[in-house]
């Protein structure tokens, strides 16, 4: 191993550079791809939430649970009568600020939701701090851990969410999706909020207690959620009902582009890493042509010399692996920590990036090598011996 | 006498000899010939029909002026080098165009090899330049290591295991070299301009050690070499001009001794 060592570094501003081209590759890969993880996992998290419901909103317009078109809670007997639908439940979804910019992740929202739906949601979600709410509670909120450290909420304390004053009674675990920003209050309270908001007209034709911007259906066991919708939207008038393919549908259209960009920069990685190991490993096996000669001279095969140059050019990719996924994550971790007192948290990295950007480097490392590898192994050890 | 005289029966006259003891064959050549291109309308004839023989335990000089073809007939003979034509046999074994793996299993086992530049890896201790063979040649490296410890007391340089080439003096490094052809136990050794590089009291320390090793061991070695005092200390020398055997030390007074 030292052996290996000593040849890689002989050249030792050479072998650094060969390294830092190799560190900058996967480095990009490690931030581009922690970022990839990060929505990947929210998206995993929605596409569990999504399973098993389907979301009913008013049938003008189609923006699933995150629509803000107020929908009557009238229709709840309407969509359990409908065949398949084992129970209904309200939710109030909005934008816990309407004027916040652009977000790489869940936008922070604020949720209302009845009681009904207990005993039926899978998505459970457990409180870390505190406590759960209560169906009596008014003017209280559990947090999510990333929007509670945003907000500088702990327990106990009041925090000012749309405008009102919400006591904090507990917050959840960390969930790493959706659930992270977001903060959950009675039903009562976001009806009252999302009535503040609506038109004047609107509010004279609607009682704030009837106000939900969608209904979660729950299939009887065994029904298809996907099928259920269109029951759903055949058998109730007025409400447009999405099943979880709609909503597999929009995420995964997405992650496409982000799995594009991580696939270019893989590419990217791959080309400038790669050649420069190339390069390097040729300029090596050049001006060691006459130990390869003695090598073979002594009873060295093939397969040895082979072995040998991929050892090196394998240890080069191994060491810019290293050292990328250590710069990458301390760089993650860096604006995770600055941009996390604002509740986003762009990058996450996962155990199997990490894995996966050292095996990168390493395969690199081993391809790259191998053309200058079997190059050496070919050279006839009496030229060899004659090359000054 | 041309290199037409010469037979592969002649008597041999080694140190054996007295004794009465007639080994074997170990290396011989026959007609070889070699060519090579140097431009594109530009050959020239390294070897033009080469023939010798040497005998298991001898100690062997090959001289001529630059040019002649003695190193390529070391490389024809030590397996680093195909002829166009003729053949080579080792140890009773055809070994001219063997093919890569068979090459490389004599290299391990039955050829050891001496170059004039030392050719030791600059980044690798004394130790480790001798271990190498043993480790080529299948041994585990505890094993190789082994043996190189034994073969750098051999040489006389068990002190100096742990310093690389570049901590030694050119006939140290030389011996280093001595011990990595002797490592693995090889029938011949060959040597190409062995004292090349060396001053005269270690040339004079270098050939004495490799006569010692050759009477002790019974290590064919065969020199390819400019030096009158290592060919002194050889028991018989062959004389190449122009890619063939001209005259073999040797046979001539075998020769002698017949016609008196």
């Amino acid at each position: 191993m030292m052996t290996i060592v000593h040849n890689v570094f002989r050249r030792k501003v050479r072998a650094l550079l060969t390294i830092f081209g190799i560190t900058i590759g996967v480095f990009a890969l490690v931030v581009m791809g922690s970022m990839a993880e990060k929505i990947n996992l929210m998206v995993d998290g929605g596409t569990r939430y999504y399973q098993d419901k389907v979301i009913v909103s008013d049938a003008s317009m189609a923006g699933g649970a995150f629509s803000s078109a107020p929908l009557s809670i009238a229709t709840i007997p309407d969509i359990e009568a409908a065949e398949g639908v084992a129970r209904a439940s309200a939710g109030v979804f909005m934008l816990l600020d309407d004027e916040q910019g652009m977000s790489m992740g869940v936008p922070q929202m604020l949720v209302g939701s009845d009681d009904r739906a207990r005993g039926y949601e899978s998505f459970a979600l457990t409180v870390a701090k505190g406590r759960d709410l209560l169906p009596d509670d008014r003017g209280t909120t559990v947090l999510g851990t990333d929007l509670a450290r945003a907000l500088d909420a702990e327990v106990g304390k009041t925090v000012i969410m749309r405008g009102r004053e919400f006591e904090v009674v507990g917050i959840y675990d960390k969930t790493l999706t959706a659930p992270d920003n977001t903060a959950a209050v009675p039903l009562a309270d976001a009806q009252e909020l999302l009535f503040e908001g609506l038109p004047a007209m609107v509010q004279t034709q609607i009682a704030s207690e009837q106000l939900a911007t969608s209904i979660t259906a729950y299939p009887e066991p065994g029904v298809d959620p996907d099928l259920l919708a269109g029951t759903i939207e055949a058998q109730v008038s007025g409400v447009k009902a999405s099943g979880p393919q709609v909503f597999m549908d929009q995420f995964e259209s997405g992650t496409r582009i982000f799995n594009s960009i991580i696939f270019g920069v893989a590419l990217v990685a791959l080309l400038v890493g790669g050649l420069s190991v190339v390069n390097t490993m040729i300029m090596a096996v050049s001006e060691r042509t006459r130990e390869i000669g003695i090598r073979k001279a002594i009873g060295a095969s093939r397969g040895q010399i082979v072995r040998q140059f991929l050892a090196e050019s394998t240890l080069i990719g191994f060491l810019g692996g290293v050292s990328g996924l250590l710069l990458g994550w301390l760089a993650t971790l860096g604006v995770n920590a600055v941009m996390g007192s604002s509740g986003t948290i762009l990058f996450l990295v996962t155990g199997r990036l990490a894995l996966g950007s050292l095996l990168f480097a390493i395969v690199l490392g081993i391809s790259s090598g191998l053309y200058p590898s079997l190059h050496a192994s070919r050279l006839r050890p009496v030229v060899a011996l004659r090359y000054e | 006498m041309t290199n037409d005289t010469l037979t592969l029966d002649a008597a041999y006259t080694g140190p054996l000899a007295t004794a009465g003891v007639r080994p074997e064959t170990i290396v011989s050549a026959h007609g070889l010939t070699k060519r090579y291109q140097l431009g594109k309308d530009n050959f020239v004839d390294a070897l033009r029909g080469a023939t010798m023989q040497v005998w298991a335990g001898e100690m062997v000089a090959i001289m001529g002026p630059s040019g002649c073809g003695k190193s390529t007939l070391l490389h024809m003979l030590g397996c680093l080098d195909a002829p166009d034509s003729g053949e080579v046999r080792l140890d009773g074994s055809r070994v001219d165009n063997i093919g890569d793996r068979a090459t490389t299993q004599l290299l391990r086992t039955k050829i050891g090899f001496i170059f004039q530049g030392f050719n030791l890896v600059p980044t690798m201790s004394a130790l480790d330049n001798v271990a190498v063979a043993g480790q080529y040649a299948g041994r585990r490296r505890s094993q190789a290591q082994a043996a190189a410890r034994r073969a750098l007391q051999a040489v006389g340089l068990a002190e100096r295991a742990g310093h690389r080439p570049s901590e030694l003096s050119g006939g140290q490094q030389q011996r280093v070299a001595i011990a990595r052809a002797l490592v693995n136990h090889p029938l011949v050794i060959f040597g190409d301009e062995p004292t090349g590089n060396l001053d005269s009291a270690s040339s004079s320390e270098v050939t004495a050690m490799m006569r010692d090793i050759s009477v002790t061991t019974g290590t064919t070695f065969i020199l390819v070499t400019h030096d009158p005092d290592v060919a002194s200390a050889c028991d018989r020398t062959i004389f190449m001009k122009d890619g063939v055997v001209t005259r073999d030390s040797g046979l001539e007074t075998a020769w002698a001794d017949e016609a008196a």
